[in-house]
């Protein structure tokens, strides 16, 4: 008898181990993964958009995305530096450092976003983009959650070129009423 | 009983919000406090997460809990959640942008040719007070103000906080100003109008004692302006030996190089993609 409880003890801890392993996994990949940035750009204007920009348009996009997730999750505003710009950058180095100042942060569960081209600078220097995603949003004070929702956000975007990729110079929601 | 009082004092002034519901206004404007209800009673955490600030504070829930302006910025969506005893509330609210008062304005090329059809590309970008853009706007004037001529402006819609324009740069070299104007907003931009490309090259040559001064006239464009100094004029001189190219800066207007020419022979120029005359020397 003594025998078959230690055998429940030790299935029951190897079981938790298993879910917080699990838990560390999901964690992780969350920030690994780049989010899925479906791009189009059939009403740009007034200059056509490249082959090559509309191709790093989206990647730089999500590569943003994922940095920007990370950063507000990790509380690190130096991940910013690589897609963000301008006021875009200043913007969420404030989110960033006001949370480490609160002792919370906020998780993504990015399920993937609709990126429109809507204007293209005629001398190629800006591009503006309107962007509807699917998000999870998980606020935690300390460790805890104390605010979780799925959300559908549209955002206005403006990109500028930078020397090797297009860089985030200005995220906004726009929406509704009553999000 | 009589330590019952004071148990029932206490526990009442060190109990947290039993409900935690919010009702934060339907419209925000950036800039501008509001006022989010909240129900319930007791100590509670109120937090805002907004896009570029996250605030944290105690509070007395059933109270209306105030925001101020200087919180509320940034346009976009925030969440006010309020956590008591029994959990947390929330409610998601939008700050929309205040009114235009801002511009960014892109202007390119900084130096342009002269009568380059819409050569000039003028972008303006709409902003509040807090850099938010401002997606419907009323039309941002956009104004051209050459240096020795009149003003001439036209309105053009604002899209999604952009309001553009192509201008054609003027036949005259100089400088040229390029504003745009919203509210109180102005912004200008100098863009230098250049000489385009060489028109009419003409080249003349002249004996010296080792061959031929070969010159070309004041290189101008079809506008008449001189090509600036620096402008490479490339001389070609074919003779029975074969063919020969020498590229010239433009000094003073003109590009002069001497060749030492025995026998007959055959003498171009171009600058870009205009060929000049032909000269046949020697013999």
């Amino acid at each position: 008898m003594s025998a078959l409880l230690r055998y429940c003890v030790l299935g029951v801890g190897f079981a938790g181990l298993l879910c917080a392993l699990a838990v560390l996994y999901l964690r992780a990949s969350a920030s690994d993964e780049v989010p899925r940035v479906e791009f189009s750009a059939k009403n740009i204007g007034p200059r056509p958009i490249e082959d090559l920009t509309s191709q790093h348009v989206p990647r730089d996009y999500a590569l943003a995305w994922q940095t920007m997730e990370q950063a507000l999750d990790e509380n690190r505003p130096d991940l910013l530096d690589a897609y963000f710009t301008g006021f875009a950058k200043e913007d969420l180095a404030k989110r960033v450092n006001s949370q480490i100042q609160a002792g919370m942060h906020v998780r993504y569960q990015d399920r993937g976003h609709q990126l429109e081209g809507i204007f293209y600078a005629p001398a190629g220097d800006a591009m503006e983009l309107r962007d509807r995603a699917q998000l999870d949003i998980q606020v935690y004070d300390g460790g805890k959650v104390i605010y979780d929702e799925p959300i559908d956000a549209q955002y206005i975007v403006l990109m500028t070129p930078g020397a090797d990729r297009w860089l985030v110079r200005k995220l906004q929601a726009v929406g509704g009423e009553k999000p | 009983m009589s330590q019952t009082i004071p148990f029932l004092i206490l526990l009442s002034a060190v109990s947290s919000a039993r409900a935690a519901d919010l009702h934060a206004p339907a419209q925000a404007t950036a800039g501008n406090s509001i006022a989010i209800a909240s129900g319930g009673s007791g100590k509670a955490t109120f937090y805002l997460i907004g896009p570029a600030s996250v605030i944290k504070r105690q509070v007395l829930a059933g109270t209306d809990i105030s925001v101020e302006g200087d919180d509320l910025q940034n346009s976009g969506r925030y969440v006010a959640i309020l956590c008591g005893s029994e959990g947390c509330g929330s409610s998601p609210f939008f700050v929309h942008p205040a009114t235009p008062n801002r511009l960014t304005l892109q202007v390119h090329p900084s130096r342009v040719p002269v009568a380059s059809v819409n050569g000039i590309s003028t972008v303006a970008f709409v902003f509040d007070n807090f850099h938010n853009l401002v997606l419907k706007s009323p039309p941002v004037k956009f104004s051209i103000l050459p240096k020795d001529g009149k003003e001439v402006s036209a309105d053009r819609p604002v899209e999604n906080a952009v309001a553009w324009v192509r201008l054609t740069s003027a036949r005259k070299q100089g400088t040229t100003k390029i504003g745009a104007a919203i509210g109180h907003a102005q912004e200008t931009r100098v863009v230098e109008q250049v000489a385009a490309e060489a028109c009419n090259l003409r080249i003349h040559a002249n004996r010296d004692k080792n061959g031929f001064l070969v010159e070309t006239d004041p290189v101008r464009d079809c506008s008449g302006n001189p090509v600036p100094d620096g402008t490479v004029v490339s001389f070609t001189m074919s003779d029975s030996a074969g063919k020969t190219t020498v590229d010239v800066p433009i000094k003073r207007g003109v590009a002069k190089i001497a060749m030492p020419i025995k026998g007959r022979a055959r003498i171009s120029a171009a600058s870009g993609v205009v060929t000049g005359n032909e000269l046949e020397v020697g013999g």
